[in-house]
């Protein structure tokens, strides 16, 4: 809807400083799932043609056309064939082409989803540059991604936004104390006398850590470390955690 | 500008899959494909042989206004079957594999996007078209008869008016439908069924834009345009402008992705 690809039933569209009724699709940059382009068109030419679209002269869509080719490294594949570019390929000339008319706003749908390991490395680093200077929109399923390059996230469960704001304010909100151990040996047999000390609220184990969720940090840590140096616990690891975002994102869908 | 622009890239892109090469054969071919068979017709029975000695096969002599007629036969059943399928993608397709949704994010004018397509189709049909006809009047001048070049321009432009509304069907049925197949099929369909219904009211009916290529031969024989004849490129003319408008106005509202 915000791209202009679909009408609202209601209500309205429009940027703070922006006159009414001018075209939003102006200010806006778009990069859908998975793009498709004139296979029959390089790279150079397509970005040139959607320049123009967007009413840049020749030379001024041309100019623009070769320094995002540059930024998003592909000026060795300008005049190829964009039918031969590989999925990295594609996508990163996807982010070009929504950026050639210098939007406010860039709006990207999962944009590293369908990518291999090195494509989906390439454009993260891309955005985290993109991010300085212009607003970036991205929804994504893969929550790591989200943590890496986000700013501020907006958690939408059944079509309803349900959790919004910056990063560090959500940290704070659904912060969860927790402490993860890993032991020498079997970890259940420890996770009686865990689960006993004070400060202590729940206790579960997964193939290789206890995860202990705990009242009182402080308190809690010093229970645990001085049983475990009375008792000469075998432990391998003691860490300290933040919440994950999928702990947040599992807590505001329960609540 | 930008309805250059996207004039340019559909131009382009018909160079390259070389639509403008096989379109203007095809037209050429079916164009001349009657006319030639049909004055050889005598060498080509004798050679195939097998008739009884004495046999006298009386073949009617033909008027170059008869041959122009074969040309455009043609043109009017393969032609418009060409010119459905060389158009069906034209929208659709783009819409389908999804290449509109980058296009139409950008601030295009969707009057800018059909008409651009529209211009675009018609230029290479009309050239196609035109192209054909040349190459039966260069053969009616050779084989059958005299038939004067300004007589050939009153048939290309009349006949054009014909083809540009075959053009504005697909168009109208690409921004309806996603799928290619099926715009080619409405397209056909309905240049066909438009026929049938003419020719079943042809009392009421005689402006129908399927009368043109009819009207064209009265033309060619009296050497007069016939009122009828200006009659029936009004209403196909009319019938153009509320096509191309109306295929805008679906556009406009409909939604582009899902």
């Amino acid at each position: 809807m915000l791209s202009g690809l679909l009408k609202p039933t209601s209500g309205t569209i429009s940027f703070t400083d922006m006159k009414e009724n001018r075209d939003i699709r102006k200010s806006i940059g778009y990069l859908p799932q998975h793009p498709v382009f004139y296979k029959w068109m390089t790279g150079q030419e397509f970005l040139v043609h959607v320049g123009r679209l967007a009413h840049l002269s020749k030379s001024e869509a041309t100019k623009r056309a070769k320094k995002l080719l540059e930024r998003i490294g592909l000026t060795d594949a300008a005049n190829q064939r964009i039918g031969k570019y590989s999925g990295g390929m594609k996508q990163r000339l996807g982010i070009a082409q929504a950026m050639i008319h210098q939007p406010k706003l860039l709006i990207l749908d999962e944009p590293v989803s369908s990518l291999d390991p090195i494509g989906r490395r390439e454009v993260l680093t891309l955005m985290e540059e993109l991010k300085e200077d212009i607003t970036l929109l991205f929804s994504t399923h893969i929550l790591g991604d989200a943590d890496e390059v986000s700013d501020e996230l907006l958690l939408l469960h059944e079509g309803r936004i349900i959790e919004s704001g910056s990063m560090e304010a959500l940290r704070e909100k659904y912060q969860i104390a927790k402490i993860e151990l890993s032991f020498d040996g079997n970890l259940r047999d420890y996770q009686k006398k865990v689960e006993a000390l004070s400060a202590v609220t729940a206790c579960y184990t997964d193939q290789s850590r206890l995860h202990v969720t705990v009242e009182d940090m402080a308190e809690a840590r010093r229970h645990i470390l001085a049983a475990a140096s009375a008792e000469e616990w075998p432990l391998t690891s003691f860490s300290i955690n933040r919440a994950s975002l999928e702990d947040m994102f599992m807590k505001a869908v329960n609540s | 500008m930008q309805w250059w622009t996207l004039f340019q890239k559909e131009l382009i892109e018909n160079v390259r899959n070389i639509k403008w090469i096989w379109v203007p054969l095809v037209m050429i071919l079916l164009a001349i494909v009657d006319p030639l068979t049909n004055y050889f017709l005598p060498q080509i029975i004798d050679a195939a042989g097998g008739m009884p000695d004495g046999t006298e096969i009386q073949l009617p002599e033909y008027q170059p206004s008869d041959v122009v007629m074969m040309s455009l036969g043609q043109f009017n059943s393969l032609g418009v079957l060409v010119i459905a399928l060389m158009s069906m993608g034209t929208i659709a397709g783009e819409r389908k594999s999804g290449v509109a949704e980058l296009i139409l994010v950008k601030p295009v004018s969707y009057t800018n996007y059909i008409t651009a397509k529209w211009a675009s189709l018609s230029l290479l049909t009309l050239t196609s078209i035109t192209l054909g006809m040349i190459a039966s009047w260069y053969y009616i001048n050779l084989l059958f008869g005299d038939l004067s070049f300004g007589a050939l321009l009153q048939v290309v432009f009349f006949y054009g008016l014909w083809i540009l509304l075959v053009v504005s069907i697909s168009i109208f049925y690409n921004t309806l439908f996603k799928i290619p197949g099926l715009v080619a099929f409405l397209t056909f369909a309905t240049v066909i069924l438009m026929g049938v219904i003419t020719s079943i009211f042809a009392h009421v009916l005689e402006w129908s834009p399927n009368n043109i290529s009819n009207y064209i031969q009265q033309m060619l024989v009296t050497g007069s345009v016939p009122s009828d004849l200006i009659g029936a490129s009004l209403v196909t003319l009319i019938m153009i402008v509320l096509l191309v408008g109306g295929s805008v106005f679906i556009f406009k509202t409909k939604d582009m992705a899902e």
